[in-house]
């Protein structure tokens, strides 16, 4: 079976001034459809780097980057944009939820967005699953930071997407709500067979994926 | 969705919201107003004109037509060849006297008993015609605007005038002396600005008009149907230079105002902006969003500018009961177009830059 991401050699270059910072050096990673990676390393190691690139938020400096078939080394940023709509969804360590919308409306914009419209059973079985009905009319300041990541990850995998790209996703919760989101990521993974690549530096949260691969200085050190 | 996510946002940040609508609102009311008030000027100052009855106009080469521009005296003999003129009925000389005593009043020197035939006599609300040299007829509008009653002394033109008479309004102007006071005042002895002509019949105007014209070929000869059409602001360069840069004025506080805010947002939203990047949102929905803001708040401006032309023309009228503003639907849609387009230009800037923001910085903005 394809992977779902495929990477070589992998590098992202950032300029600063005149000076170059390589955040990537030379990444190759294969991930399997369905799979639950988690990517642990510490700061600076480059690991959200390596989510943005895989989220078609950046592109990258050199080498090659497959998703789901589509070459992300090559693609404009406007179609990186249209499969980032359809095929990806993220999820933050600071949640960023529209702060203006209710819980419904954030989660609607992601449908709206994607522009095939609300589908109510799909928006039925996410919200039962995340446990969020009773907050749907909330807007963000008056949640939890652990609901508020239940929210955003209902807004991620509303429209069904073939990744769902995590960023330290426990980062601003305690142990309890930690605990609870990394239970619906893993409940999310069996249930729809979810492809989750998530980043974490937290060895708590690596453990619940079913592989994990460790980073050092923009390069994967072990897999 | 992105209407409530427009609104939601508008509502969130009250104060530049307000701002805003103000700034539109003003853009509106500003050009309504200034274009009212100079429209309404003129349409009253014709239709006075118009209620003389006179058919023809007679007055000096160069001469303006809006009255009181120009006080360019002709010899009075001339109004005696007018009334050689077959089908000529009658002819009333008038001088203007332009007076700033008090506010800007044009006054009508006249020959009562001339002026009488022209426009079929004056119709009296108090008093009589006018008698001795220092006697004054004001119109009603004029009385009931600074409280005149018959007997009371006004001062114009550095000289006391006994009020004889209070009289429908609608006859050239609000304030009429003696011709032969307004010559002895102005120096322009045998003088007149203007000869009013009425045919024996309205049908006669052109032939009399080319008559004239034959007899007075330098003059300026207008029957009253052409001044009357000619009493817009396009004919008058001074008036609509000053419209346009009224217009301009209004136009760019809106402009500049919708840009300000519309920038203050993106930079306050860049994080936003990011989610909705990170969602898959094009640079057309950005774009859109931003727009659609923009449009909105510019349609409640013109929603509160309308109300606020309205308002200020009751405020003005209640202030200074003698002006006349005519506040036009052809205005009311210009003065929204001109508010939206504004708008939405000043808009397009900050919009653009918003789509063009790289999503992973937008994200990682504090």
């Amino acid at each position: 079976m394809e992977p779902i991401i495929a990477t070589q050699d992998l590098k992202k270059i950032y300029r600063v001034g005149r000076v170059e910072v390589p955040a990537l050096r030379g990444v190759d990673l294969l991930v399997q459809e369905g799979e639950f990676l988690a990517v642990a390393g510490p700061s600076g190691c480059g690991k959200s780097t390596l989510l943005h690139i895989l989220g078609g938020l950046t592109p990258p400096t050199s080498g090659n980057v497959l998703v789901d078939g589509n070459d992300f080394s090559v693609m404009t940023d406007a179609d990186r944009t249209r499969f980032r709509r359809h095929k990806i969804g993220f999820v933050f360590q600071r949640f960023n939820l529209l702060p203006t919308l209710t819980a419904r409306q954030n989660i609607h914009i992601a449908q709206h967005i994607q522009g095939n419209g609300y589908n109510p059973h799909r928006f039925d079985a996410v919200v039962n699953m995340l446990g969020i009905r009773d907050k749907l009319d909330h807007k963000p300041y008056a949640l939890s930071g652990g609901e508020q990541q239940r929210v955003a990850i209902a807004r991620a995998v509303i429209c069904e997407p073939k990744m769902l790209l995590a960023d330290e996703p426990t980062g601003n919760l305690d142990t309890e709500n930690s605990q609870i989101v990394l239970n619906m990521m893993r409940a999310l993974n069996r249930s729809f067979r979810q492809t989750i690549l998530m980043i974490t530096h937290n060895p708590e949260a690596a453990a619940v994926a079913d592989r994990v691969v460790r980073m050092r200085d923009g390069r994967i050190v072990s897999d | 969705m992105i209407n409530r996510m427009v609104v939601a946002n508008i509502l969130h940040r009250p104060v530049r919201t307000v701002v805003s609508i103000l700034a539109v609102a003003l853009e509106v009311g500003m050009v309504m107003v200034v274009v009212g008030l100079t429209t309404g000027l003129l349409q009253e100052t014709a239709k006075r004109v118009e209620g003389v009855r006179a058919d023809i106009l007679v007055q000096p080469p160069g001469a303006s037509f809006f009255f009181g521009l120009t006080q360019a005296p002709m010899p009075i003999r001339i109004g005696d060849r007018l009334a050689e003129i077959p089908r000529v009925y009658a002819v009333a000389p008038a001088l203007f006297q332009f007076n700033s005593t008090g506010g800007l009043n044009i006054i009508y020197g006249i020959d009562m008993a001339s002026f009488d035939r022209v426009t079929g006599g004056f119709v009296y609300h108090a008093g009589g015609p006018l008698a001795a040299p220092y006697d004054i007829l004001v119109d009603d509008w004029y009385a009931k605007a600074n409280r005149v009653k018959v007997g009371q002394t006004l001062n114009f033109l550095n000289h006391d005038f006994r009020v004889a008479g209070i009289v429908e309004h609608g006859k050239g102007a609000r304030l009429f002396i003696q011709l032969k006071t307004a010559q002895e005042l102005s120096g322009a002895y045998d003088k007149a600005s203007i000869f009013f002509v009425r045919c024996s019949d309205p049908g006669y105007t052109e032939p009399v008009v080319n008559a004239i014209h034959q007899l007075l070929p330098r003059y300026q000869v207008l029957s009253v149907k052409e001044y009357m059409s000619l009493m817009t602001s396009n004919n008058m360069p001074a008036l609509n230079a000053f419209i346009t840069a009224m217009i301009a004025v209004a136009v760019a506080i809106g402009f500049l105002v919708i840009f300000l805010s519309m920038y203050t947002t993106i930079t306050e939203r860049t994080r936003e902006i990011g989610i909705l990047k990170s969602l898959g949102a094009s640079k057309t929905y950005i774009v859109e969003v931003i727009l659609r803001e923009a449009s909105l708040l510019s349609l409640v401006g013109i929603a509160a500018g309308y109300g606020a032309a309205v308002i200020a023309r009751k405020a003005l009228l209640a202030a200074f009961p003698t002006l006349s503003i005519d506040l036009t639907v052809e205005w009311a849609l210009w003065a929204a177009l001109l508010a939206m387009v504004g708008s939405l230009v000043g808009a397009l800037y900050p919009a653009l830059r918003a789509a063009q923001l790289d999503p992973v910085d937008a994200l990682a903005y504090e």
